[in-house]
């Protein structure tokens, strides 16, 4: 598969900050891949030098063969992390003003416009001014102004933030659909779970430094499975099972506790649920667990992704 | 469409759309309506006071007399400069004035003093606390308002000299007693002369006579007597400078809030994603004047609309000013350069701003600092000429302004070509500054300050 986004040593410093560092990735034409990472991780200033809004202090980005993205800003479509449309248009004028902006002729874009607000549900909304929609309205009407011209590489930042569980739903449709038309996606998020549905690959990022690449299968894969166990169990009972790395005491009511159990690489769930029996532990529930985005990104960078890595950044700052 | 049109045209509808631009529109015509009948609706609801003239005493007689023949005289006095303006206004408009304006015009000079007769009881009483009840009496509210006064006017001599005292209804109301005042000067004037041996009768065509003085100048129209309309170019120009102002600050304030409203909606950061920090600055410049051209093209419209109805005469005038004397070109020229200045520079400005709050420490003093071309440009209608006027013209900031006033007192060709060129390198150095600074501060979260200013131009982006 060609590339359609190469990063090569990518820096990015904000005076005595860095932001970005020498960051490097990949991104296949056609597929959706996540870039992951807490808040202040350097996620908007990669984007940001991807699509040419701010130069890399140093390092190379090539994007569809271009190596400024200023020079093919027609063919991205970008969705930013605040998000804002003129309050005073209608959706349908706000579209096709944005598509126009990409080349795209005005008629064609007003077309295109009513067709994608229907689709989405907002078929009503189209005469209404922005600043009478609701937020997750706006929303859509800004995702549908990102992608009208039809860009081969869509980039949205942190596009779930803000939607509501139904139009997370109805985004991560959206996102497949794009792709499933040849785009190429690349989106930021902290929250892993959209990730792991929608994404062929995964790009970790914590404090401005690549922590992994691949696909969601290889990063689950990097870390261990874990046991759920519930009961009158103490941690060290728990401790003691084989195959058992770790334990982390989940929450405990009138002495019965649920502890998370990490199994050691190639240990099996099962000698730990034997060796709880014949030992005689009041274990009331058992549960082997696959390690998720979340629990991958923790095992391989040591940070929460739901943390914001900002305070830390402007605090590392002064 | 390029994108820097497209941003253009959307900027321009986005405020030609509003109820708020039109009504801003008409507002500057409209109020100049208001303006003139405010000014002619203060001096017909006047109230006419009624006053009471009493001569103390056997020695006061004749001050009566006196008082009545100069308001007399003052009533003729401002009838007949009613009626001249009138005939002036005839002469210079080519055009008969309607008989209904004629009228407006004399009823405004009517006098605000009417002399009316004393009370029966109050012309009787004797000077004392009876006749100060009196007084009180009919100065205020307890009787009926047909014969309530305004002010009771006690004429005397002391020492020989006429003296009064005014009883008004008003403590603050001076009206009355500045013209009691001016009539017994004129009273002991007359009466100075007269027992100097000097004839009343000269008296009175000495004070009354206008010497009728003509002005000559080689820079007149006719090259020899100075007319009212030699001064049209001086005025078109002290008003092309004040409208300049007036448009081009409107245009900057308008892209100031622009920018800053697309920065606090953040919208200049999808902008910058479809379109060059160029094509935005450039595509929002373009549109706002384009805006401001459709002001000043209403403003013209209506002006000369109202120029050629009410006075076709001077509209040739003013047209003849415009188009030959090169007030357009000039126009023009300081219209783009001053626009451009200041309009990069607010834009950069509101890019940093999300609230006018932000925009408050740059603007205070850029405000100030454009204060100073308002109150030098009214000098260049006597003195064009003046070194104030002159140094401040190579101001680039003020140089649209004054050169604009100054262009119809021919300034030499130098201080002409200079300037000009001055300002076009200032406003091309603007452009490449905002520039930089719009960039940057579309992307920036940092707080607003001069130094944050500096910074960015700086850094560039």
């Amino acid at each position: 598969m060609t590339a359609a986004l190469t990063l090569e040593g990518v820096n990015k410093r904000y005076g005595d900050f860095q932001a970005v560092r020498d960051l490097s990735f990949q991104v296949e034409k056609g597929s959706i891949c996540g870039f992951l990472g807490p808040n202040g991780a350097g996620k908007t200033s990669t984007i940001r030098m991807i699509l040419g809004l701010q130069p890399a202090t140093s390092g190379r980005i090539a994007i569809l063969g271009a190596d400024d993205g200023r020079k093919v800003r027609d063919r991205l479509g970008f969705l930013p992390e605040e998000r804002g449309l003129y309050k005073k248009m209608t959706p349908v004028d706000a579209i096709a003003f944005f598509g126009a902006l990409k080349g795209l002729p005005t008629g064609e874009g007003r077309k295109r416009a009513r067709e994608m607000l229907d689709a989405q549900g907002l078929g009503d909304a189209r005469r209404k001014k922005m600043k009478e929609l609701s937020k997750g309205m706006s929303q859509k009407v800004q995702l549908i102004a990102s992608v009208v011209h039809r860009p081969e590489f869509v980039i949205l930042d942190e596009p779930f933030s803000g939607l509501d569980p139904v139009n997370q739903q109805g985004l991560e449709t959206v996102i497949r659909q794009l792709a499933a038309d040849g785009a190429t996606v690349l989106f930021s998020t902290h929250v892993m779970q959209h990730a792991e549905r929608l994404c062929d690959k995964v790009v970790l990022l914590a404090r401005g430094k690549k922590a992994f690449e691949g696909s969601v299968a290889e990063a689950r894969a990097t870390s261990p499975r874990f046991l759920e166990l519930e009961g009158a169990i103490a941690p060290d009972q728990a401790a003691g099972l084989p195959g058992v790395a770790g334990v982390e005491v989940i929450s405990e009511t009138d002495g019965v506790r649920v502890i998370k159990a990490a199994l050691a690489l190639g240990a099996q769930g099962q000698d730990a649920l034997k060796a709880a029996f014949l030992g005689g532990l009041d274990v009331r529930r058992f549960e082997l667990r696959e390690p998720g985005l979340h629990d991958a990104f923790i095992g391989l960078t040591g940070d929460n992704p739901d943390q914001d890595q900002s305070v830390k950044a402007a605090e590392a700052a002064r | 469409m390029n994108r820097t049109l497209l941003i253009a045209r959307r900027e321009y509808g986005a405020y030609a759309r509003t109820v708020g631009f039109w009504l801003s529109l008409l507002a500057f015509p409209i109020f100049g309506g208001l303006g003139v009948g405010f000014a002619y609706l203060v001096k017909t609801s006047e109230p006419v006071r009624e006053v009471v003239l009493i001569e103390e005493g056997a020695g006061a007689s004749g001050l009566a007399a006196f008082v009545r023949a100069a308001l007399e005289e003052d009533s003729e006095r401002q009838a007949a400069e009613a009626r001249e303006a009138v005939e002036a206004a005839q002469a210079a408009t080519g055009a008969p004035v309607q008989p209904a304006v004629a009228e407006a015009a004399t009823s405004a000079t009517r006098s605000s003093i009417r002399l009316v007769a004393a009370p029966a009881d109050l012309a009787a009483s004797a000077p004392g606390s009876a006749q100060d009840e009196l007084l009180r009496k009919y100065l205020g509210k307890d009787v009926p308002k047909s014969e309530r006064l305004d002010a009771v006017v006690f004429l005397q001599r002391v020492d020989g000299k006429p003296t009064a005292r005014v009883w008004s209804a008003s403590a603050t109301d001076s009206t009355v007693r500045r013209f009691v005042s001016g009539a017994l000067k004129s009273a002991n004037r007359r009466e100075v002369f007269a027992a100097a041996g000097i004839d009343p009768v000269v008296v009175n065509e000495t004070e009354t006579y206008d010497p009728d003085v003509k002005s000559f100048s080689p820079q007149s129209m006719s090259g020899g007597a100075v007319t009212d309309r030699d001064k049209i170019p001086l005025l078109i120009g002290l008003a092309s400078g004040f409208i300049l102002w007036s448009l081009i600050i409107t245009g900057a304030s308008i892209l100031l809030n622009s920018v800053m409203e697309e920065k606090s909606n953040k919208i200049l950061e999808v902008l910058l994603s479809s379109a060059s920090a160029t094509e935005i600055l450039t595509g929002k410049v373009l549109g706002v004047a384009l805006l401001t051209l459709t002001v000043l093209a209403a403003w013209g419209g209506l002006g000369a609309i109202g120029l050629i109805i009410a006075a076709p005469s001077w509209a040739a005038d003013v047209g003849a000013a415009i188009l030959e004397g090169g007030l357009l070109f000039y126009f023009v020229a300081y219209m783009v350069g001053g626009y451009l200045m200041y309009a990069v520079l607010f834009a950069a400005i509101g890019a940093f701003c999300e609230t006018p709050r932000d925009a408050q420490t740059l603007m205070g003093p850029i405000m100030m600092v454009l204060v100073v071309p308002l109150l030098v440009m009214q000098m260049t209608l006597n003195t064009p000429d003046s070194p104030i006027v002159r140094i401040l013209s190579w101001v680039p900031f003020f140089t649209p302004f004054l050169m604009s006033a100054r262009a119809p007192s021919d300034p030499p060709m130098f201080e002409i070509v200079g300037t000009m060129a001055g300002m076009f390198a200032f406003a091309l150095l603007m452009v490449w500054i905002a520039g930089r600074a719009f960039r940057a501060g579309a992307l920036s979260d940092v707080k607003l300050s001069w130094k944050s200013f500096a910074g960015a131009i700086g850094r560039g982006r």
